[in-house]
């Protein structure tokens, strides 16, 4: 899957590189709108990661042209100034989804996958866990025909370890994934634990869950 | 006590006091001018009558008899001439009864001892103290209906006078200081007046508010520029350290001092995005047209906390009407007043503690959302600190962070205040309290 990140701040870019490399996306990089749109009319990308904040034209009127050079991109808006107009403006514009900088490369990949399963329908939003079923467009655990009842916020961490599977997620990186803008950083932790424990104690109760580690010191991951 | 009223109160209580000094004094003056023209007029009397006496001789008067009397028609005055045999004395003038034909009668009487003719005679001239007093009552109150008029009439030209001159006080007061809440956005318009005092006065006001405007508006462009240009470079520090988490061949140890930096850094960020937040509140990014029933926000928030409440055990109940709404507000703005309240509540809470969620409607007034916890309290003399950005907690040694900051922003742009009662180690009360005005639909919806 390609994906083009149009992102002025070289050594921005060249991490979201890197992330987005090992979980197997091809990367471009534009440094300017220029460079951009020249590579938007020669390739045509799954993804385009547009920065708002370009020195040679206004975020937004890249964004207007891009979407009717290459029509089927999904694009997600990337910016500091973190205005809501902006936000407003470029969701009106088309794009699919909107980050505001700081933020996590593991948010910026599930806001991916997420748009990918939207567009791509009911067909892989159905993953296997274990001897669990996880439908991601329905939010819901099946054990064979049996669905067990999560809360909305326990379902959100279960897919985001799901999603970032075989990774070391910190207490923090999870907060901030499940509360947003309200995480309150080590006061949550605390709930982080409270709600895996209560995901453990609903799922054991059909199947074990030993895919479900702790790691000391550092927080959970889904191994499989 | 305002100026004006204390200006009146002095105006009208010292004319008052004119009145009854006049009162007190009128009897006595006139007494006194009565009693010294009659004097007088005795001593003419007399004059005249030696006049004759020595021009025509004593037997103008007596005519042949040892003594004289006569008195006008109603006995008001009379005169008297008879032989005297006693010393010469001084004239005497002095209040006293007479007979005068069967009449008994007060007289002011002049008594007079002259030789004539080797003879001593003693003349009497004497006047009716009820002729006298005659023209006194109707004198007094002549003066003191006059009198009364006169402050009646200077009463009111000073209160008028006195309230046209304070105008302008009540004006700089009205349109600088009541119910100016900071920040200022609208211009400050200098007052209409001819009194160089209120002048003085009232520049110098608008002057110090422009300074104060402008140091804030200053401080808000800093924080959001400083805000804004830390954004990046935080953002580049955090993915680098996700990407350098993904090193599989790293030692646990080395993992562990990332996760330390990592969330340094996200406390960092969190530092930075709430004031960022703040002074984008602060520069009206955030457009007020929104209604809401805060019953409706009140159960959204609850069920956003719902697992933090059911993990720490608290019992959180709601006791908000329902059919109740709030407008010309910022939904999202008053769903974080109201996420970051009640979020501390749980907060600061005890394990197995309660929540009560109530409100009180004063119709026309104000609608007031209650907070209350069964938490830790806050300390006395950190009560007024609370809000402020930074301000540490002296006792509990944990700062409350910009949450609150976050908080009063909010509250004040939308011109609500937001008042704490709290008793250290039993609880708080935060009482949400919007301005009456909200409570109607606004007329003009543009």
């Amino acid at each position: 899957m390609k994906v083009l990140i149009v992102e002025d701040e070289k050594t921005m870019a060249l991490e979201m590189e890197a992330f987005l490399k090992k979980s197997s996306y091809l990367c471009d990089l534009a440094y300017t709108a220029k460079q951009a749109g020249k590579m938007m009319e020669d390739n045509s990308y799954s993804f385009i990661l547009l920065d708002l904040g370009l020195p040679d034209r206004d975020g937004l009127e890249v964004l207007r042209e891009a979407k009717k050079n290459c029509p089927d991109a999904s694009y997600i808006i990337l910016t500091a100034r973190g205005d809501l107009e902006d936000r407003i403006k470029g969701l009106d514009l088309g794009a699919d989804d909107y980050l505001p900088k700081p933020f996590s490369l593991l948010e910026l990949q599930s806001r991916m996958q997420a748009i990918q399963r939207r567009k791509s329908g009911l067909n892989d939003s159905r993953v296997l866990l274990g001897d669990f079923m996880i439908d991601l467009i329905k939010r819901a655990v099946f054990f064979e025909e049996q669905e067990i009842e999560l809360s909305r916020r326990e379902f959100d961490l279960l897919s985001y370890m799901l999603l970032h599977k075989n990774r070391p997620l910190t207490r923090s990186q999870l907060s901030d994934h499940v509360w947003g803008d309200y995480s309150e950083g080590d006061y949550d932790s605390n709930f982080i634990d409270v709600h895996i424990k209560n995901i453990r104690k609903k799922m054991t109760a059909f199947a074990p869950v030993e895919w479900l580690q702790t790691i000391r010191g550092i927080g959970y991951k889904i191994k499989i | 006590m305002k100026l004006l009223s204390k200006l009146t109160l002095y105006t009208t209580l010292s004319k008052i006091a004119i009145v009854i000094l006049f009162i007190w004094l009128l009897p006595r003056l006139v007494n006194d001018v009565a009693s010294r023209y009659t004097n007088y007029y005795l001593k003419e009397q007399k004059k005249k009558v030696l006049d004759n006496i020595h021009k025509k001789g004593i037997d103008y008067y007596l005519g042949g008899d040892s003594s004289y009397g006569s008195y006008t028609m109603l006995k008001e005055e009379y005169i008297s001439l008879e032989p005297s045999y006693t010393e010469l004395p001084v004239d005497t003038i002095e209040t006293s009864r007479r007979i005068v034909e069967n009449d008994t009668l007060t007289y002011r009487l002049l008594n007079h001892v002259f030789e004539y003719g080797h003879k001593k005679y003693m003349l009497e001239i004497g006047k009716t103290v009820a002729a006298i007093d005659q023209y006194n009552g109707p004198l007094q109150r002549v003066a003191l209906y006059v009198l009364i008029g006169l402050i009646a009439f200077t009463l009111i030209v000073d209160l008028i006078f006195t309230r046209l001159l304070l105008r302008p006080l009540g004006l700089i007061i009205r349109t600088k200081l009541v119910n100016r809440k900071f920040p200022f956005k609208e211009d400050l318009l200098p007052i209409k007046t001819s009194t160089t005092d209120f002048k003085y006065l009232d520049n110098s006001l608008i002057g110090l508010m422009n300074k104060i405007k402008e140091a804030f508006e200053k401080e808000r462009e800093f924080t959001s520029n400083a805000s804004h240009e830390l954004m990046t470079p935080i953002g580049i520090l955090q993915n680098k350290l996700e990407n350098l988490m993904m090193d599989n061949e790293m030692s646990e140890e080395s993992q562990e001092k990332i996760i330390g930096m990592m969330n340094t850094l996200n406390r960092l960020k969190k530092i930075v995005r709430s004031l960022l937040f703040i002074s984008r509140i602060e520069n009206d990014q955030f457009a007020k047209a929104d209604h809401v029933k805060p019953r409706l926000l009140m159960e959204e928030v609850v069920k956003e906390l719902e697992d933090r409440l059911e993990a720490r055990g608290i019992d959180l109940r709601l006791k908000v009407s329902e059919d109740l709404t709030l407008y010309a507000i910022n939904r999202d703005l008053i769903f974080q007043l109201i996420y970051n309240l009640v979020n501390n509540a749980i907060r600061y809470n005890k394990e197995g503690g309660k929540i009560l969620i109530s409100d009180q409607l004063i119709p026309g007034k104000s609608y007031t959302l209650l907070i209350e916890d069964t938490g830790t309290g806050i300390q006395e003399n950190d009560l007024a600190n609370i809000f402020d950005r930074f301000k540490k907690s002296k006792i509990a040694g944990e700062g409350y962070g910009l949450g609150l900051s976050i908080v009063q922003t909010i509250a004040q742009y939308h011109g609500i205040d937001i008042d704490v009662r709290s008793i250290y180690g039993e609880g708080s009360v935060f009482s949400i309290i919007f301005p009456g005005a909200m409570l109607s639909k606004p007329s003009a919806i543009v």
